[in-house]
């Protein structure tokens, strides 16, 4: 019977301490953010959504090697030696021109793994989280500004039947 | 037969797959009676993601995000387990800040993996207000995290042979701040939860792990610890310079009720939060200087051979078999998980309970399914 009194004073007792503490905390300056009228600051190395400026893109296609998760989809072609040379920002010359630079961002897992073996630094993770879209096909960013000028390579010759 | 089911002696309630206190796609199949545990079977598998299989199809640094992915919460932790495995197959040496800097945010890892554990603990339990508290300061962890590598929760940190970024300017302030008001809220959890009657009383006396029940189901991590066994392998088995640290490794003392209660587990959690926070102090003071990208090689291709590594995580001992058949990508990655051992003592130790002490075992083992699954 002791027991069961002192249970129940304990229980009170032990709340009403806790109480205390969620009490003070009345008197704290709230540490929530109303979001939409109010947004966080990312820090520069916030690795959200991926944007390549495709000027300076060489086509070297090692952002396609390094991603673990294969959503960087890239076409290039040889430039003719008779156009006029062109560089990137950092004086790399560009011998590649890229036909289709496409990252689909719905596969990406934002390891960032991408942007490091980049030697021109033009594939970089911004801070900008706010990309939501309507349908998943609009996740897919084409880059690529280039039309590809050669002339398509003929089809391999399908192989006859029976053939190993 | 069938009659027999509903008579009322005995009945299967299917706890989960998608029950809030599962931590996660844990099912559970009881056979009650009434309201008393007769047997319980866990079902896992709903969060099977394929992690060794995808591993063998990609080189060695691709590997990482998929790491940072098994044990979401302690990524860190986790990757860093896959980057020393790596690092002793190719017989490479990290210089000293690259080490001091993992220990640093292992550790701030370790913090947030507790603080989270300890918070959804006592959510379940059924005390909501530790729950903000928790998640309160984890969010503190997680923005220092946010500033050094741009990610909150998979940070892709640990590489082989070194860390993707070095500290920002003003970061060990800014830890050194975090550390300062943070030590504070350790014992206001005392008075908030930890010597809280009710919780006491649903903790105290549930799930009990005897000393050899643990041993002989290769229990490890704070679960062990929980049940008095001092056993961690940043003292028994050294990596990072864990070695050159001081710290104490805690044990469940049975102070209420019997030894290796879910008090005993949740208690060494907080205590270790302490130890953390004395080892990241020591960290920052000691930081040596070095370039984080020193070691980082070129290309990785391991030697043909094998290795077992393993690392404490916050859940326990993380190991990681790899195989490397001389070639960019592994032949056979094998993680051998904490919390998987720790779930096939789960019938053992919850046979003839009530079906409340279901989720205060679970909860004070913390479990989390991507690990499990992989």
């Amino acid at each position: 019977m002791k027991r069961y009194f002192k249970d129940i004073f304990q229980s009170i007792w032990t709340v009403l301490q806790g109480m205390k503490i969620t009490g003070l905390h009345l008197f704290t300056r709230s540490c929530t953010l109303q979001y939409p009228s109010v947004k966080w600051e990312l820090p520069e190395r916030s690795r959200m959504r991926l944007f390549n400026k495709i000027e300076d893109c060489i086509g070297c296609g090692q952002c396609v090697r390094a991603c673990p998760v294969d959503c960087i989809y890239m076409t290039t072609e040889k430039r003719n030696k008779e156009e006029p040379p062109i560089f990137a920002a950092d004086g790399t010359p560009i011998k590649l021109r890229v036909t289709q630079f496409d990252i689909d961002m719905s596969l990406c897992c934002y390891c960032n793994l991408c942007t490091y073996p980049c030697p021109t630094h033009c594939l970089v993770m911004t801070p900008e989280y706010e990309f939501a879209v309507q349908a998943k096909q609009d996740f897919l960013y084409r880059f690529a500004k280039d039309e590809p000028q050669a002339p398509p390579k003929p089809a391999p010759s399908p192989r006859p039947a029976g053939a190993r | 037969m069938q009659v027999e089911a509903y008579a009322g002696e005995e009945m299967v309630l299917n706890m989960g797959p998608q029950h809030p206190s599962t931590h996660g796609v844990l099912r559970l199949e009881l056979e009650t009676d009434g309201e008393i545990v007769r047997n319980v079977i866990p079902h896992i598998g709903y969060l099977h993601r394929c992690f060794e299989k995808h591993a063998e199809n990609i080189d060695y640094p691709g590997v990482i995000p998929f790491c940072d992915r098994m044990d979401y919460i302690a990524s860190m932790n986790n990757s860093l387990g896959y980057a020393l495995a790596v690092e002793k197959l190719m017989g490479l040496e990290v210089n000293e800040r690259v080490k001091t800097l993992r220990v640093l945010m292992a550790e701030l890892n370790r913090i947030a993996s507790h603080l989270l554990s300890i918070g959804t603990y006592a959510m379940d339990i059924g005390s909501f207000t530790p729950f903000l508290h928790c998640f309160r300061e984890r969010e503190k962890v997680l923005d220092l995290f946010e500033w050094l590598c741009g990610a909150r929760l998979l940070y892709n940190y640990n590489w082989v042979g070194g860390v993707s970024h070095d500290i920002p300017e003003g970061f060990e302030a800014k830890t050194r701040e975090f550390m300062t008001q943070f030590e504070p809220v350790i014992a206001e959890m005392d008075k908030l939860l930890s010597y809280n009657k009710i919780f006491l009383e649903r903790t105290a006396d549930v799930g009990i792990i005897s000393e050899e029940q643990a041993l002989s189901h290769n229990v490890t991590g704070p679960n062990l610890r929980g049940s008095g066994i001092a056993w961690d392998l940043r003292k028994e088995e050294p990596y990072c310079g864990y070695e050159t640290y001081e710290f104490e490794v805690p044990v469940g003392l049975g102070e209420h009720g019997p030894l290796g209660s879910c008090w005993d587990r949740y208690y060494v959690r907080i205590r270790e939060m302490e130890q953390s926070l004395g080892l990241i102090r020591q960290a920052l003071d000691r930081l040596p200087e070095g370039d984080v990208h020193e070691h980082i090689p070129r290309r990785v291709r391991p030697a043909k051979s094998e290795v077992y590594d393993r690392t404490e995580t916050p859940r326990g001992e993380l190991g990681y078999y790899l195989v490397s058949d001389g070639g960019l990508i592994p032949f056979r990655v094998k993680v051998k998980s904490p919390c998987f051992t720790v779930l096939s003592l789960l019938p053992a130790i919850a046979k003839g309970g009530m079906v409340a002490d279901i989720i205060a075992i679970i909860g004070s083992i913390d479990i989390v399914m991507g690990e499990i699954d992989r």
